[in-house]
């Protein structure tokens, strides 16, 4: 009895069902909605493996097609399937990230209630997305579990508060005030590519003051644009593997509609994954967020990135646009490392190369935000494929795929680093000396001194 | 009474603006369903009123039902302005 008990307690669903669970009572919430949104962050959480599932089927075809056409392997850069793949494979990550998202939080909270960083980090399938890179990471250096938790939970929290941080002053420019901040793994990258299209910008020449063509809107429906792309992608590779070795792969079906089908397929998996994430985020998001309410005064929510399209659209197609290209770029130069080809994520190019390329109109008017969304392209691509060899993904059977968010890629590296020099607690204790000394170098001007 | 929050993705935006309404809703005393959904599954939804950012105005014409839309997301005196006035209507 005990046994299928603590089984059932140890699924990932469940870990975060019952995390929503506590959320809901302690906000003394009626027993309906505690039942209704237990109940839909278990679901949730269900939902997004099987779309994980889906996507991974669905594009092996392509992963050995692509090998076959260019030599090379290409791969599709994109976290919620890593990250869900991940969970659906190896029970033990899927345990540990549900509790480093938890415990995370729970420190972010106590970081944001002691230092001068006062941020909350809000957007859930990013919080998740570096939870399960943690809970990979470690894994892979094989790391006790509990030891997993303690290290991730406390890198966790203090990335959620520190990228924020970094972010805000270029934040207070495009809202022009200091109530919401950044809460995003491309943190590093926008900032980067904003800095970048400062060198060759000039701030009053604002993007907002250009015109250009709303013809491009449709990008915004996830099901179009994946799709679309997939598909273009898919085929081309087709084309380019050949006829005959394709239908080895499609047990004869034509290689074409067997392309078309797959992409679909493939656009499909990324519906049903984001539809889960969509179920458990609008039960999880909320339970965190009113914790947080209650324990800590002036906080500041970290808000996922459309919240600054509105500011300033057209620095947000330039981002866009000019990211698709530096992302080509960025491809054919990855092809000289000899790991992986990143594929040009578009979804990744509107809503993160956009935002680059609003930061960097916000310090480089139009020109920084051209320069900002094609550098940002870069560290879509480059890192990506530098990165993949760090931690085995091919060796967890997940073929295709890679993990894209820079500030996930940077905090993973560190760990290898730190692991791979023998001295992981140096590098915490590090980490947590630089933490305390911004906070002294940022704390609020006024000292209440005691009378 | 239910209202929709719309966004691109159904997790990002339409969920903080769900949070917000919820509150709004709760400090005047007005029961509301209120959920958030993505512009692709919410087409065929059905919903007393929805609410979106001012930039999904293209991709929502032909939603039918009463809708409303904001410029600045982060304004909460927007949102509550604009949410009681609509909402003082239906009821």
């Amino acid at each position: 009895m005990l046994k299928i008990f603590e089984s059932i307690i140890t699924t990932p669903a469940i870990t975060l069902g019952i995390v929503a669970l506590l959320g809901l009572i302690l906000q003394k919430k009626g027993a309906s909605d505690v039942v209704k949104g237990t109940l839909k962050t278990i679901l949730g959480i269900l939902i997004l493996s099987g779309g994980a599932g889906i996507i991974v089927t669905n594009l092996s075809p392509f992963a050995e097609m692509f090998t076959k056409a260019f030599n090379l392997t290409g791969v599709v850069p994109f976290d919620e399937a890593v990250i869900g793949a991940l969970i659906e494979k190896v029970a033990v990550i899927a345990r540990t990230t549900s509790l480093i998202m938890a415990f995370g939080f729970a420190i972010n909270l106590l970081l944001a209630r002691i230092t001068p960083f006062k941020y909350i980090f809000l957007t859930g399938h990013m919080m998740w997305i570096l939870a399960g890179s943690l809970a990979w990471a470690f894994y892979d250096l094989q790391v006790t579990e509990m030891n997993t938790v303690i290290y991730g939970s406390i890198l966790q929290g203090i990335t959620m508060v520190l990228l924020p941080a970094l972010a805000q002053p270029i934040m207070r420019k495009i809202t022009g005030n200091d109530t919401i901040a950044y809460g995003h793994l491309t943190t590093t990258g926008v900032v980067a590519g904003a800095y970048v299209g400062k060198l060759f910008g000039n701030p009053e020449q604002s993007s907002e003051d250009m015109k250009l063509p709303a013809g491009l809107d449709f990008f915004k429906d996830t099901a179009v644009s994946v799709s679309l792309v997939m598909v273009l992608i898919y085929v081309i590779t087709a084309v380019f593997a050949g006829k005959e070795y394709v239908e080895t792969l499609s047990n004869g079906q034509n290689y074409i509609a067997f392309s078309v089908l797959n992409g679909l397929g493939f656009a499909a998996g990324v519906l049903v994954l984001l539809q889960g994430v969509r179920m458990f985020l609008g039960e999880i998001v909320p339970a965190f967020r009113g914790i947080a309410l209650k324990l800590v005064p002036g906080a500041k929510p970290a808000l996922d990135c459309p919240v600054v399209f509105g500011y300033a659209p057209t620095a947000l197609m330039l981002g866009f646009i000019f990211s698709v290209i530096g992302m080509v770029v960025g491809m054919i130069a990855s092809t000289m490392f000899g790991t992986i080809v990143p594929l040009p994520s578009i979804i990744g190019g509107f809503f993160t190369g956009g935002t680059a390329g609003i930061f960097g109109n916000a310090v480089g008017g139009r020109r920084g935000s051209m320069v900002s969304g094609f550098v940002y392209g870069l560290v879509l691509t480059i890192p990506v494929a530098l990165f993949y060899p760090l931690f085995g993904l091919q060796s967890y059977g997940i073929e295709g795929i890679a993990l894209l968010c820079p500030d996930a890629l940077l905090v993973l590296s560190l760990v290898k680093l730190f692991f791979s020099l023998n001295i992981p607690a140096v590098g915490l204790g590090a980490l947590i000396l630089i933490l305390i000394i911004l906070s002294i170098k940022f704390r609020a001007p006024k000292e209440v001194v005691n009378q | 009474m239910t209202i929709i929050t719309v966004c691109g993705m159904g997790f990002g935006t339409s969920l903080m603006l769900k949070m917000t309404i919820d509150d709004i809703l709760a400090e005047n005393k007005i029961k509301a369903e209120v959920s958030a959904w993505d512009l692709g599954s919410v087409k065929g939804r059905h919903a007393d009123l929805f609410v979106a950012s001012e930039d999904m105005k293209s991709n929502l014409t032909d939603i039918g039902a009463n809708i409303i839309f904001i410029k600045n997301l982060t304004d909460t005196e927007e949102v509550r302005g604009k949410i009681l006035k609509a909402v003082k209507q239906l009821q």
